[in-house]
């Protein structure tokens, strides 16, 4: 605990009290990660000095304060999923963890919102508002252990964003502790309720997606919708990639109101899945890649639906439907199968334990085709070369469109990593995969993340010198050091270090 | 059916201490749990709900020792983290390890064998878990009961008139024995009244869980001397009134014992007899109830189908129950072994929690099937006033059977 003073921890514990700020070594040493690869050799770097667990919001004001004093880093940590580093201390310093902030504070049902602090988790609201018939629509693949702050700080994606919308179209307004301590309030109207409005600037999204590097979001005010009474999602067989291409096209423009979500599985994810599992559910031979559409709505819309996907899919693009049993087991669950660590394998097609990282870019549908093979080469050729380190784990593809499933997908690329033997060297080699991902990304014409953030090394120097190119970032390292004076959010991410130079 | 249950990693048994290093089997063991992306452990668990400290559960203990590994954490660092575990058992439920791979790979995750074989390291060397002088009291008034008369260890029984052996054992164990005695006073009561011949021991030895992750050799001396006991006894069945001793009897004493006889928890075996035709259940009940599974039975062993239809057999009553998967997030507070001594107040907040769960689904009485959870909720009752009855389901059997 060098580099915080006693003055400050004292400090800390006066404003939140000892039994909420945390100097010991488990306490930091567990929150120097996220789920993104994480070189264990590089741990150390990656330690707090002190962990707080505020319950207030004015609790987090004196945080700032206080960190602004002493100029002390403050990294805010939700659910601790973020796979782009976001919550990963790189300059050490405060962590502070939302997740004693966890109140529901209102849920209006007439006006059909919930107000919570952002402790929170999407699980434990839905918990709630199922008793009354309710629910909030945001449903990302880490749905039980994201939390509401760590999905605003990320501008998550969710599964269910095609039919329902995503983060930022799901929060209509905020209290955000900015990191010289002042609290304001973006969206909503006067009465924090309202969800289309022309007056101002659109200033909710800034503190949407900033991956904790301009404040802290202590409240939000959320839209909710009524549980859909019917749900289908019927999965599809097909030859090839190319043919679920089409498929997916073809479904795309079916123009389906109860169309939430398209969904390919290519060729590599086939064979991943069919690794050494306790809850595959076999498929034919004949199955190389699967599309999966999946409907939401009222009975009468989801059958009417159901029946216009199973002419286009089955009887025109002669795609094979896969059953009920995948239905209802959810190939959905499947996510659960990147993270065992197990399915890593080297060349010789032995077990080496790797875990999985995942490249989000966002492509428009005409493209995909492209960065699947680019993607593909580049993952092979390091697979080769670093034998026992590296996996390729396949690729999905979800439309990612808000309130349309049609023209953008997040493209996703599995790799396993195998973290716990990484080297320095090989370290490197990882990011820069990562940048030749990236770049073809960007070739294509799209974002290199669609949920994420393009913090991470390998990612952040073309997502700041390319993506935002055109004056963005510029205009991004101004915000910054007009918000944050002192440097002390999140230092270190998007290269907004140069802000300050 | 207890074989698969039984779990043992043999790199536990290298101790873990400040100046000792992490075996590499742990080091991978743990690594496992830290590189699963989604901490479904953390949001089962009841300790969790309550803290919202990640440190804890099962990502945080696995990740502490990973830390170990690499230098960034000491074995004493983990005197208060490892107090808060219930050893409940939902995270290895919930674990992606143990749900998609574990069984394959032999690698399934056992974060409750892990909490006690680190308590037990912490105390190996000198730095007990925070608070431990609480539990260790406990212990030694236990050993005390065994070094003490043995007629008081039956005394529950003085005039129930049970022989001392036979094909058929019941095991009462201390708690039961000295703190609950109505739960096995019912049991014997059932039994009798379905016709079946069985015994006592005349002296049962320790089996409490808080000596199994402190001093695992000395558990070991008296789970032999009660496995002897029973075998000498004539037993070809045994049958358990406290769920705590009942996976110990399925899933640890096999680790290191052949058990020469079938082991079942009462419920299990008041099932068969109800489903024989042996007890019938004639008077009417009119209350209005919900069932909290133990987590004993529900968590480790997966059972909780027996008690469940024996409660829907009772005449008038009104029963509604989450399912047996959603109380896995569930717990009285009590916690398998030390918790309810090492964190009395996370413990109460646990109970409470559950009360307003049963109170939501508007329960008058709180049914149970284990003695610790009924003495916690007694506790939970009155310290929080609720009008809440916690009631075991061998008292509500016994009356629907008309036994007094
Ligand atoms: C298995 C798995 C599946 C996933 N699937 C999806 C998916 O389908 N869709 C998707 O979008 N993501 C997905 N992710 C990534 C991750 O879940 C999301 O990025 C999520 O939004 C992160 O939330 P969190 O609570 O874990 O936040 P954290 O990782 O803790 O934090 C994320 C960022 O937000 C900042 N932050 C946290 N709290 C606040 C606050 N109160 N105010 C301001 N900033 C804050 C942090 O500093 C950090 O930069 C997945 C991850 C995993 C492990």
């Amino acid at each position: 605990m060098e580099a915080i003073s006693e003055k400050a921890v004292t400090r800390l514990e006066d404003a939140l009290g000892k039994e909420n700020v945390y100097p010991d070594n488990p306490h930091r040493a567990v929150r120097a990660a996220v789920p993104s690869p994480f070189p264990v050799c590089h741990w150390e770097e990656h330690i707090p000095d002190i962990v707080v667990l505020p319950k207030t919001t004015e609790e987090v004001v004196e945080i700032m304060k206080i960190a602004n004093e002493f100029k002390i880093p403050v990294v805010p940590r939700a659910g601790a999923t973020g796979l782009a580093d976001g919550a990963v201390p790189m300059r050490k310093g405060i962590l502070l963890d939302i997740k004693r902030m966890d109140e529901i504070l209102e849920i209006d049902d007439v006006n059909m919102t919930a107000t919570v602090q952002p402790g929170l988790g999407m699980l434990e609201l839905n918990k709630t508002l199922s008793r009354i018939g309710l629910f909030y629509p945001d449903d990302p693949a880490s749905y039980p252990c994201s939390i509401i702050g760590g999905r605003i700080g990320s501008g998550g994606w969710s599964l269910m964003g095609s039919g329902y919308g995503h983060v930022p179209d799901l929060v209509i307004s905020m209290e955000v502790v900015l990191p010289t301590g002042k609290v304001i309030r973006v969206g909503g109207g006067g009465g924090r309720k309202i969800r289309k409005s022309s007056v101002g600037y659109r200033l909710k999204d800034l503190f949407i997606g900033h991956s904790g590097t301009l404040g802290v979001t202590t409240e939000a005010t959320l839209d909710l919708c009524k549980k859909p009474e019917a749900e289908c999602p019927a999965y599809f067989g097909t030859g090839s990639f190319e043919e679920s291409h089409d498929l997916a096209l073809a479904l795309e423009r079916l123009g389906l109101k109860t169309m939430t979500a398209v969904v390919i599985f290519d060729n590599e994810k086939i064979e991943f899945l069919r690794r050494d599992d306790e809850a595959y559910i076999p498929q034919p031979k004949e199955v190389v890649s699967v599309v999966l559409a999946l409907l939401y709505g009222s009975e009468g819309e989801v059958l009417a639906a159901r029946k216009q996907v199973f002419e286009t899919a089955v009887d025109k693009m002669k795609a094979t439907y896969l059953g009920d049993e995948i239905a209802k087991g959810d190939w959905a669950s499947r996510h659960d199968r990147y993270h065992i660590t197990y399915h890593g394998r080297n060349a010789a097609g032995e077990v080496s334990m790797m875990s999985w990282h995942c490249e989000d870019a966002a492509i428009v549908h005409s493209e995909l085709p492209y960065v699947r093979k680019k993607w593909h080469e580049i993952v092979k050729r390091y697979k080769r070369e670093y034998d026992g380190y590296f996996d390729d784990w396949g690729m999905f593809m979800y439309t990612s469109n808000p309130f349309k499933a049609y023209g953008d997908y997040l493209t996703e690329v599995d790799i396993g990593v195998n973290e716990l033997e990484m080297t320095p060297e090989i370290w490197q080699a990882f990011i820069k995969m990562k940048s030749e991902i990236a770049a073809v990304a960007l070739e294509a014409g799209g974002s290199i993340s669609t949920c994420h953030g393009g913090t991470r090394p390998g990612d952040v120097e073309l997502a700041c010198h390319q993506e935002l190119a055109e004056g963005s970032f510029d205009l991004m390292k101004d915000i910054k050091k007009l918000l944050d004076p002192n440097n002390i959010m999140n230092p270190g991410k998007y290269l907004l270090d140069e802000a300050y130079q | 059916m207890s074989e698969v249950y039984i779990s043992k990693k043999s790199f536990y048994d290298t101790p873990l201490g400040d100046d000792k290093a992490v075996v590499p089997e742990m080091r991978r063991d743990c690594y496992a749990v830290f590189a699963c992306r989604h901490k479904f452990c953390r949001d089962v668990c009841p300790v969790y709900f309550e803290t919202r400290d990640e440190t804890t559960g099962s990502y945080g203990l696995h990740t502490s020792i990973l830390g170990m590994a690499e230098g960034h954490v000491a074995l004493s660092d983990l005197q208060d983290t490892i107090t808060m575990c219930l050893e409940c058992g939902a995270c290895e439920l919930r674990c992606p390890n143990s749900l998609y791979t574990g069984d394959f790979y032999g690698q399934s995750t056992t974060l409750v064998d892990l909490v006690r074989k680190v308590r037990r390291d912490l105390i190996a060397q000198g730095t007990p878990p925070a608070n431990w002088d609480a539990v260790q009291k406990y212990i030694d008034q236990d050993l005390e009961k065994e070094n003490g008369p043995s007629d008081a260890l039956v005394k529950w029984a003085d005039d129930l008139d049970l022989p001392n052996a036979g094909e058929t054992m019941l095991f009462v164990d201390y708690f039961n024995a000295g703190q609950t005695t109505d739960v096995p006073r019912n049991a014997v009561k059932i039994l009798k009244a379905a016709g079946i011949r069985f015994g006592i021991l005349d002296k049962p030895y320790p089996t409490l869980g808080e000596l199994y992750e402190s001093d695992k050799e000395k558990w070991m001396v008296y789970a032999a001397q009660n496995i002897d006991a029973l075998a000498k006894a004539g037993a070809k069945t045994v049958i358990l009134v406290n769920p705590h001793d009942y996976i110990f009897f399925v899933r640890e004493y096999p680790k290191y014992f052949n058990l020469p006889f079938d082991v079942v928890y009462i419920t299990d075996y008041l099932l068969s007899l109800f489903e024989a035709g042996k007890i019938t259940l004639k008077n009417e009940l009119p209350i209005n109830a919900t069932y909290h599974d133990p987590c004993s039975l529900n968590k480790h062993v997966l059972n909780w189908e027996a008690p469940r239809t024996l409660i829907e057999a009772i005449p008038g009553i009104s029963y509604k129950a989450d399912d047996h998967i959603r109380q896995w997030d569930y717990c009285c507070g009590n916690g398998l072994n030390s918790f309810k001594r090492l964190k009395p107040d996370v413990s109460y907040k646990i109970g409470l929690r559950r009360f307003s769960m049963a109170e939501e689904v508007g329960a008058e009485q709180l049914i149970v099937a284990c003695p610790h959870c009924l003495d916690q909720f007694t506790e939970v009752k009155a310290k929080s006033g609720s009008s809440l009855e916690p009631v075991h389901i061998l008292e509500l059997i016994a009356k629907s059977m008309g036994i007094d």
